[in-house]
């Protein structure tokens, strides 16, 4: 146990750095994988088959294509085409894209759940597509579609390791290469994986909240 | 006022207008009654255009109803609806619900909107239930937050589309209290209702349809208590004496 705190002194600022990155891959990824996905979401239930069809391709597109792919794809032949990325703008740019799939999809859900007569409602009122969706559709679905994100979050929190193959030195990354240097498996993957947890667990915890206040919601 | 010219309307092979045409006077109180699908709610929703009926025309004041052209934002604050379930917005009050139209298609002064919304809040008898949410609110005072909110928008004319069937027997007459003085203020109102003596005592026209087609119109009086056309009286005896 001694042995283990001391590595713990030891390695613990090396894998806050590694730490930085994760949460900033976590981050931009979260963000461009909701604005991406509201996009996909949005064109599925705007009624305009060209829209809709479109969304439901890239979707499926997505889908069809491992994230490994995806991010070796940014990085390693964008470039071809003109486009060179740092490691971290590809990570984030491939998660975001490849998440985007998964949030259009709870997007939709919650969209879809709104009633609607409400929606007929808005429009008798003389509201227009986009007014009905941000002041009727939009801030009821956000309640509904809130645990799901909750856990979409822990998913690419995780998933943020994937970026390790493209180089990004995040927390998983970090640990491996001291662990490749020092030969203290043991020490170094259970302090990453202690890491991880405390940045899952608050995540968990705040999913499970908020699905109680979604379940109470609804009475 | 409204005026609808051999109006037809399928759903896929279902041709379930057939020919309706129709005018609506300024102040009129028209009664549209007939058996369950027969195309009431169609016909109403084809007026504020929430349906896009397939050839004919309407036109109200003398605009034609096109979904797709932005007069259509015009029409809809002219002709409110009121819905068979209400509809309202449930996160948000009941002030707030009355109030969005004006304050956000309408661009209305916030104030202005607020002092009016209670108002109007006030004379369907709801003055204490302005920051009520609908989930807290009987179908009755539902109903009623959903007048308020058609009239906020200062509509010309308000469609009804059955809006006492969801309630509660006791319910009913509250809406109705509320309907009656709204005619007696001039409204022009177009009412779909099983409500026949509701009909004959505030309507001044009442058409009965069936698949589709006018099978007979006249002054909601005595049409509603002598009808002429076999399909009427068949109508009327089954929504008056169900057993
Ligand atoms: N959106 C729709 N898609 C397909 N069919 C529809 C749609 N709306 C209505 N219909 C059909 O059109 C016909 C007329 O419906 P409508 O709702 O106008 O009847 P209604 O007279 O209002 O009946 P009710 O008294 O039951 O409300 C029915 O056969 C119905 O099934
Ligand atoms: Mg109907």
């Amino acid at each position: 146990m001694q042995k283990f705190i001391n590595d713990a002194i030891e390695f613990l600022p090396i894998l806050l750095q590694g730490v930085k990155l994760t949460v900033l891959v976590t981050i931009g990824s979260l963000v461009l994988s909701t604005l991406l996905g509201l996009v996909w979401a949005l064109m599925r239930v705007s009624g305009i088959k060209i829209l809709d069809v479109s969304a439901r391709v890239v979707v499926n597109f997505i889908r069809g294509i491992p994230i490994i792919v995806q991010l070796f794809y940014i990085y390693f032949v964008m470039p071809d085409f003109g486009v060179t990325l740092s490691a971290l703008q590809a990570s984030i740019i491939g998660l975001g894209i490849a998440y985007s799939a998964y949030q259009a999809e709870n997007f939709r859900a919650g969209i879809e759940a709104i009633e609607p007569g409400q929606i007929e409602a808005a429009q008798s009122i003389g509201m227009g597509w986009w007014m009905v969706m941000r002041r009727v559709v939009l801030p009821q679905a956000v309640r509904i579609v809130l645990p799901p994100y909750g856990n979409v979050m822990i998913m690419m929190l995780k998933d943020s390791s994937q970026a390790s193959t493209i180089t990004v030195a995040e927390l998983a990354l970090q640990g491996k290469l001291i662990a490749s240097s020092t030969f203290k498996n043991t020490s170094v993957f259970t302090l990453v994986a202690i890491l991880y947890l405390c940045m899952s667990l608050p995540l968990m915890y705040l999913v499970s909240r908020l699905e109680r206040r979604a379940a109470q919601g609804r009475k | 006022m409204i005026e609808l010219q051999d109006i037809h309307k399928s759903f896929g092979t279902n041709h379930v207008i057939r020919g309706f045409s129709a005018q609506i006077g300024k102040g009129e109180i028209v009664t549209i009654i007939g058996p369950s699908g027969s195309g009431k709610s169609t016909v109403l929703r084809c007026i504020n255009g929430l349906e896009k009926h397939d050839s004919g025309t309407i036109l109200v004041e003398g605009v034609p109803v096109d979904r797709t052209k932005r007069s259509i934002v015009d029409i809809r604050t002219k002709v409110s609806m009121v819905f068979q379930r209400f509809n309202l917005f449930p996160h948000r009050t009941a002030l707030e619900n009355v109030i969005e139209g004006p304050i956000f298609v309408k661009r209305e002064n916030v104030d202005a909107a607020r002092k009016r919304g209670r108002d109007l809040l006030a004379r369907v008898g709801l003055q204490d239930k302005e920051t009520a949410y609908p989930g807290q609110l009987s179908g009755g005072q539902q109903q009623r937050v959903a007048i308020a909110r058609a009239l906020a928008m200062q509509p010309s004319a308000i469609l009804f589309d059955e809006p006492t069937s969801a309630l509660d027997p006791e319910l009913v007459g509250e809406v109705l209290g509320v309907m009656k003085s709204l005619a007696g203020e001039g409204m022009t109102m177009v009412i779909v209702t099983h409500e026949i003596a509701f009909a004959r005592e505030v309507a001044n026209r009442a058409l009965f349809i069936d698949q589709g087609v006018i099978v007979e119109e006249g002054p909601a009086r005595e049409m509603l208590a002598q009808p002429k056309q076999a399909r009427t009286q068949d109508f009327l005896r089954r929504v008056l004496h169900p057993m």
